[in-house]
């Protein structure tokens, strides 16, 4: 499934690369909670290489990986819960200086080229965190060096925050926005030179496939089959998304089937819980967590009970891949089992 | 043709009498599951071949939905006919599309939430490739709009919409049931149109190859169907006229791709729902800013009479700069 090619001795990948995420975590997470706070450890080993778009163009990203021989766009999901200890070793194997930040919670500093660094916090404050190298901005984040960090309420496993609408699953989505010519001048060490024209998109560092295409229901590959991504559910399986933005781009998040109900935007509880078919996500570094509830789809006659049906943006630019091929975006399915 | 359990995707095909061909549709007429009499029925054709005159002069092609089955009449109008319908009915929307000259469509009822063969996404369904009859369910009042999903990136650019609105029982002039209650009301679509694109054939970039449809560099900005440059500002379709003591309500579709900033031009809007569904509070604004397909429903309930010119900024969707205006007006006597 990987396969390493002897240029610059970069990793190459096509996006089955990104596997190795899933080993960490899956999008259903089942989340036990414990009555006493924890030590939570982890280490990302930061990386290079190249992962392959829809239309087979090598795009040049950087990650925080699970070790040397992988590149993993986002890194890790990382799941904690309020009071916990946070460990993280960033083993920074590039020549290039890097950090670990999550806005409110931690800073790193420069992790040199070549060196280790060990971060230490405690979470306080439930919620959806992305955490990203904020060196180089927003350069360095933009390039792959992202992933999504979930804060439990202490001691709840279907609670965003304390006393929120409850959920029985939850997913997180990082959306990134990729402009090669801006990846490109990050891999020569240069700052980009052109305006942000993005080619591709992405939800947890996949593009959608569709029937007829090789890679179709690929799980490794297909945003709409990847388990972290796609969401699945019988009827009344309320999800909780978290959708963080690691990209350049405002974008609308169109649900089809069913209505959400938006519990935060750009860490902020939002106190009246609208009902939404689309949800606006914020550029450079906004959020928004949802509750997909997983109702009957209210307008089938007769009712229907299952089905298939994407979730996709609505700035319809993000359902291309390399200026066409439409369907190859930013998308994802949802599934009623 | 195919069963929808196995969508077999036409590729290679020659779409539109034009070079590209045609990769990743599923052309398909099936028959509607579970198939009853409506309440109502909206016949729709696919048109390609409508225009829209702009104040600078210039003509831009533009695509969408005529109202009458098949050839007849219909004319090619843009935005495509409203669909109005009260909550609890029954809906029938019989699309006829599909040809070599014009390409398969389909409509999605955007914010209608009904069965996956009627949600009309071409990759989850098929692409209509002759006559199919789209059945559903108004559940909820509210403004919606319809759409192709054939291409979608490029068929809704061209100007493949149309405004639907439920009512609800108590019909025009009540927001929802039990809800608000208006006089006089608009419907604003705002979108914003990249001339480049208008020239494109159906099928562009669904094999491949940079067409261009990952950046949208608008240079026309629109408010239903009429330019928002001079025109807007006093075409009857689109601004308002109404009288000190009466309610107004605009219904405000984004219509387009990129964000956009709606600002009242001094009035103050109740908004009471979005996307089909009552606020818990309704919010006041005197500016509203929106993104793609988003709905918002507001009522003004002007206290001075006056001209009131609205604006609609149209913002980069990564920097936020404006890059285009439109501009209407509300007249209050």
């Amino acid at each position: 499934m990987k396969k390493m090619i002897n240029r610059r001795n970069f990793l190459k990948f096509s996006s089955a690369g990104i596997a190795s995420a899933l080993a960490a975590s899956t999008g259903l997470v089942s989340w036990s909670p414990r009555a006493e706070a924890a030590t939570i450890n982890q280490t990302f080993v930061i990386t290079e290489g190249f992962i392959t778009q829809p239309d087979g163009v090598d795009v040049y990203f950087k990650s925080f990986s699970p070790n040397a021989a992988s590149l993993t766009v986002p890194g890790a999901q990382i799941i904690v819960q309020e009071g916990d200890t946070v460990n993280i070793t960033i083993d920074n194997t590039l020549g290039t200086d890097h950090s670990f930040v999550i806005d409110g919670i931690v800073d790193s500093g420069i992790i040199a080229g070549g060196s280790s660094k060990t971060v230490s916090f405690v979470v306080n404050s439930a919620g959806s965190y992305l955490y990203y190298d904020g060196l180089n901005a927003p350069y360095n984040r933009l390039v792959g060096l992202h992933g999504a960090f979930s804060v439990m309420p202490s001691g709840s496993s279907n609670e965003l925050y304390a006393g929120s609408a409850t959920f029985v699953q939850q997913y997180s989505w990082v959306t990134n926005d990729i402009d090669p010519a801006w990846h490109d001048a990050v891999r020569l060490g240069s700052a980009p030179t052109s305006a942000f024209n993005p080619y591709y998109f992405t939800i947890n560092g996949r593009s959608m496939r569709v029937p007829g295409h090789p890679d179709y229901a690929n799980p490794d590959i297909d945003s709409g089959y990847a388990p972290d991504t796609r969401l699945e559910g019988s009827i009344g399986d309320r999800t909780l998304v978290r959708i963080l933005n690691a990209g350049m781009c405002i974008h609308s998040m169109h649900f089809h089937a069913n209505h959400v109900e938006v519990l935060a935007r750009d860490k902020q509880v939002l106190s009246d819980v609208w009902l939404k078919d689309v949800v606006r996500l914020n550029n450079n570094l906004g959020h928004t967590d949802v509750i997909y509830p997983f109702d009957p789809p209210p307008d089938a006659h007769p009712a229907v009970t299952t089905g298939s049906f994407p979730m996709h943006m609505h700035d319809e630019m993000t359902q291309t891949a390399g200026g066409g091929l439409y369907q190859f975006g930013a998308a994802t399915t949802i599934k009623f089992k | 043709m195919f069963k929808l359990d196995k969508a077999v995707p036409m590729m290679g095909m020659g779409g539109g009498g034009m070079g590209g061909g045609a990769c990743y549709v599923y052309p398909d007429a099936p028959a509607t599951i579970g198939k009853v009499t409506p309440d109502i029925t909206f016949n729709r054709s696919a048109h390609m071949n409508g225009s829209m005159r702009m104040d600078d002069g210039r003509t831009v092609e533009m695509w969408g939905f005529s109202s009458g089955g098949g050839m007849m009449g219909g004319g090619s109008p843009f935005p495509s006919p409203t669909m109005r319908v009260t909550e609890g009915q029954i809906v029938h929307t019989v699309l006829t599309a599909g040809s070599m000259m014009q390409g398969t469509h389909t409509i999605h009822h955007h914010g209608i939430e009904p069965s996956q063969q009627n949600d009309g996404v071409g990759h989850y369904s098929f692409d209509v490739n002759g006559t199919y009859t789209y059945q559903w369910k108004a559940s909820h009042a509210g403004t919606y709009f319809y759409h192709c999903h054939t291409n979608t990136v490029l068929h809704a650019e061209m100007g493949m919409y149309g405004a639907l609105i439920i009512d609800p029982p108590e019909g025009w002039g009540t927001l929802y049931a039990g809800g608000p209650t208006y006089d006089v009301e608009a419907v604003w679509a705002c979108d914003e149109i990249d001339s480049s694109w208008h020239s494109l054939n159906w099928t562009a970039g669904t094999c491949g190859g940079d067409v261009g449809l990952n950046s949208l560099n608008p240079d026309y900005f629109i408010i239903t169907g009429v330019d928002g440059a001079q025109s807007a500002l006093t075409d009857p379709g689109v601004a308002v006229t109404m009288n000190l003591g009466q309610k107004l309500l605009v219904r405000y579709i984004t219509a387009g791709y990129l964000p956009q900033r709606v600002n009242f031009g001094g009035l103050t809007a109740t908004v009471h729902m979005s996307d089909g569904r009552a606020l818990p509070n309704p919010i006041q604004a005197t500016e509203l800013e929106t993104c793609a397909a988003e709905r918002y429903d507001c009522i003004f309930e002007p206290t001075t009479a006056g001209v009131y010119e609205v604006t609609v900024e149209y913002l980069d969707w990564a920097s936020g700069a404006v890059v285009g205006t439109a501009r209407t007006r509300i007249n209050v006597n």
